[in-house]
This record gives C-alpha cells, sequence and structure tokens, in this order.
C-alpha cells in the first residue's frame, strides 16, 4: 500500500472513531446543522411530495368522494351533539371540583399538524410533519389521529419534527386489553413494509383469555403516553409454554393519513 | 485531477440536496433511488483512494445525520427491554467498504469499461443494504428476513443501478472540465 493512503485510511480510522464516540447531544447537534443546510431543498422536497400524493387523491373516483363527504357531514353532526354534550358535562364537573376544591387533574392540549413526508429513511418507519419546536413540540411526545396512537416525536427541528410510527420496532407501548385484566408491550415488527403491517403484544399472561376483535388501548404506565389512547384490536392470540403473544391491528390507517394531533402537555 | 476529485466531492454533496426530492414507492416496499450511495459508488471508482475516504467520510456521517433515531427514554421498570439501535457513525465504515469494492473495478474502469461498474453498483447497494439490516439484527439480538426486506433491498438496488449511467456521463462532463481523463488506459490504447 501506497503511504498516503496508508495514513488516509488511518486518518478515515479515526475519523470514524470520533463519530462512534459522540454522545447523544452533540449527534443532536449535528443533525441540527445538517438539517438546517439541507432546509430549502428539504422544504421544495417535501411539497413536492404532498402534491404528488394531492394529485393521487384527487384522480379517485368522485362517487366515492362524495359518499365519503357525506359521511364525514353525518359524523360532524354527530360529533357536534357529542362535543355540546362533553362541554355541559365539563362545565357541571368543573363546577362540582370547585365546590370540593379539587386539584384540576388533567390539562391536555394539542397542536395539529399535516404530514409533509413519509418514510424518509430506508429502515425506520417514520414520517415528517409541519410543526415542531416553534409550536412548541419537544421530543417524546404523542402523536394522535382521529383514530387513535400514530407514535411519538423522535426529532423535533424548528419548523418540522421526526414521527417514530406504532409500526416501528423501536416504538414500545405499554398498553391495557379492553374487558380483561391483561396488560403487556406494544410494538411493530421488523420488516413489516407491506400495506397493512401488524403489532406484536408481548408479556401476556401464559393463559389470557383474549378474543381477536378485543381493542388494545395505552396503559398510561411507563411515562411516554398518556392513559386510554386506541392503539387497534386483537387479530390472533399465540400461545407460548412462559407467557403469551397477540397480533394486533393498528387502529390508524398509517398509509392513509394526512393529519396528525400532537399532544404538548398532560398533567396528571 | 485535484479540481475533479473535489468537484466530486461538491457533487456528493449536491447529491445529498437532491435525495430531498426521492420519495419512497410505496407500491415497490418503500423501495427508492439511492442518490446519495450512487453518485459515491459511482465516484469512488474513479478518484483516488484518499478522495474516496474523504467522501466515505462525508456520506457516512451525513447519511447517519439524515436517517439516525434519538434514545427512548422511559421507565425502565415498565419498558424493560429497550430496542436498541445503531450507533451514529456506523455508516462511515460502510461507505468506506463499498468504496473499496468498487475501487476493485478500477483497472477495467480505466480501459473504458464503464459498464462492470455500473453493474457493481447495483451489487454494492444490494450489500451495503444487506450489511446495514445485518448489523441492525446483530445489536437487536434476533435475525428475522422477510419477502418484504429482499424486496426492498432488491428493488432499491435495482432502481439504484438503473442510473448508474447517468452519473457516470455527468462525471466524464465534470472530468472533461476539469482536463481530466477518467479512462486514461483506453485512450493511451486508442493514439497507439
Amino acid at each position: 500500500m501506497k503511504p498516503l493512503n496508508l495514513i488516509a485510511l488511518l486518518l478515515f480510522l479515526a475519523g470514524a472513531t470520533w463519530a462512534l464516540t459522540r454522545s447523544e447531544p452533540i449527534v443532536r447537534e449535528i443533525q441540527v446543522a445538517y438539517f438546517k443546510a439541507i432546509a430549502p431543498t428539504l422544504k421544495s422536497g417535501s411539497a413536492l411530495e404532498t402534491k404528488a400524493r394531492e394529485l393521487l387523491t384527487e384522480t379517485k373516483h368522485s362517487k366515492e368522494l362524495d359518499a365519503e363527504l357525506s359521511t364525514i357531514r353525518g359524523e360532524i353532526g354527530r360529533l357536534r351533539i357529542i362535543e355540546s354534550r362533553f362541554k355541559a358535562l365539563e362545565r357541571e364537573n368543573s363546577e362540582l371540583r370547585h365546590a370540593l376544591n379539587f386539584k384540576k387533574a388533567t390539562s391536555f392540549d394539542v397542536v395539529a399538524a399535516q404530514i409533509i413526508r413519509r418514510h424518509p429513511t430506508t429502515w425506520w418507519q417514520t414520517m415528517e410533519i409541519n410543526a415542531g419546536e416553534n409550536r412548541g413540540i419537544g421530543i417524546q411526545l404523542s402523536v394522535l389521529s382521529n383514530d387513535g396512537l400514530v407514535g411519538i416525536i423522535d426529532r423535533p427541528f424548528k419548523q418540522r419534527s421526526s414521527v417514530l410510527l406504532i409500526t416501528d420496532e423501536k416504538c414500545q407501548v405499554s398498553v391495557r386489553v379492553e374487558g380483561s385484566p391483561e396488560g403487556g408491550i406494544l410494538s411493530g415488527q421488523r420488516g413489516e413494509f407491506e400495506r397493512n403491517p401488524t403489532l406484536r403484544l408481548q408479556y401476556l399472561s401464559k393463559n389470557a383469555s383474549l378474543k381477536p376483535g378485543q381493542r388494545v388501548f395505552t396503559s398510561g404506565r411507563g411515562g411516554i403516553f398518556q392513559p386510554n389512547i386506541l392503539v387497534g384490536t386483537i387479530i390472533s392470540v399465540e400461545r407460548g409454554p412462559l407467557d403469551s403473544e397477540a397480533l394486533v391491528k393498528p387502529a390508524v390507517d398509517l398509509s392513509d393519513l394526512g393529519t396528525v394531533f400532537v399532544v404538548l402537555s398532560e398533567n396528571h | 485531477m485535484f479540481r475533479y476529485n473535489v468537484s466530486t466531492v461538491f457533487l456528493l454533496l449536491a447529491a445529498f440536496l437532491a435525495q430531498q426530492f426521492v420519495p419512497a414507492f410505496s407500491g415497490l416496499s418503500h423501495a427508492r433511488i439511492l442518490l446519495v450511495h450512487l453518485v459515491f459508488l459511482c465516484s469512488a471508482v474513479t478518484v483516488t483512494t484518499p478522495t474516496m475516504l474523504l467522501m466515505a467520510f462525508i456520506g457516512g456521517i451525513f447519511w447517519d445525520a439524515h436517517c439516525s433515531l434519538a434514545p427512548i427514554i422511559a421507565d425502565p421498570e415498565i419498558y424493560s427491554k429497550p430496542v436498541e439501535s445503531l450507533r451514529f457513525g456506523y455508516s462511515i465504515l460502510l461507505f468506506g467498504g463499498m468504496g473499496f469494492l468498487m475501487q476493485g473495478l478500477n483497472p477495467l474502469f480505466r480501459q473504458g469499461k464503464w459498464h462492470f461498474s455500473a453493474a457493481l453498483t447495483g451489487i454494492a447497494t444490494f450489500l451495503y443494504l444487506a450489511a446495514d439490516y445485518c448489523l441492525i439484527s446483530f445489536v437487536r439480538g434476533d435475525f428475522v428476513i422477510s419477502r418484504a426486506i429482499v424486496r426492498l433491498m432488491t428493488y432499491t438496488s435495482l432502481l439504484t443501478m438503473l442510473f448508474s449511467p447517468l452519473i457516470f456521463w455527468l462525471l466524464y462532463r465534470l472530468a472533461k472540465l476539469f482536463d481530466h481523463s477518467l479512462y486514461p488506459e483506453a485512450n493511451r490504447n486508442r493514439r497507439r
């Protein structure tokens, strides 16, 4: 090997070692600098992807859209009635708490955001939203849709954030099963790149009496997710010698998601 | 030669910007054209070893900045088995390895047989993705391989390889601009 190549190789290995030994705050600084540098193209690229998706959506059959619109209108009417009832109950609850001198139990605030980019990386199940630190978003906040849990904020930047989806193996959720004492840890499965990915619910008891169709909610334990958020429904149960596992279908269709809500604060 | 080498580094940086316009194809198991990897692999066969290693360092560190996930901080009593992630910077070594693989075909490339290198970009991309996936499996403790994973790696490699002639043409234009020859041995034989 030529001396110059040998020196270059040694410098390369030293550089790689330096990078591999960086602490998390420095990695974050590098990421912030990187995304700041590519910000203009990132914005244009996201806009292009959103436009392409909108064009594809517009090509849907108009009858299908009409039917969808009338369903949504009906749903809005129903939700308005529920909302008015909910407001009355909230007022009543507040009055009763005040009368009993109760401490306020929950403060819940959300930020709506649009999905601007899907699957920006090869292996991780992530997406990007158009809201970031400028709107109060921080790391590890829950992300929801109308149908249930979507994921958590992985990395917030100034004007955008990366969301780790519940279908990713790294995203673990402490859950409970409706109508049963069973609870466990739910996570995505590696290599599930198909349209309908399933989640794996682990650490159920050995003789867990669960049935397909039972709903799975967040338990609120573990300090990441708020309790009672719908995550999915059980598809099947596999019994093992020590514990049981279940396959869960996510409540949210992650391939057809437009708007999400980031939960900003929750004081237990 | 020096100006050409510098221009390839800038081309790699430009590839990072262009990569933002390349979406994943949801119908093809979320396969995508890995423009950054393609520019690196094509350039690696045309530049000197020190330049290739510099490009591998830049490519690897920026690619990890683009992709790496934040650690999840949760109650260890509830989440007792957190899922491990790869360390920031591991891609530098993968880029370096693929760069050396591409440089193995340098003698053929210098003779003007660029199509062998074009085919190798597809193989190198596949090997890169396979190594990437094996490392993930290694740190997470079990090896799961599904058809979807194989499809993702195959489609990504094929899509990436399809664009390699375009990148080689771009490199050829750059070399011409900076009075550098990509095929010195082919030119020498022609002169004889």
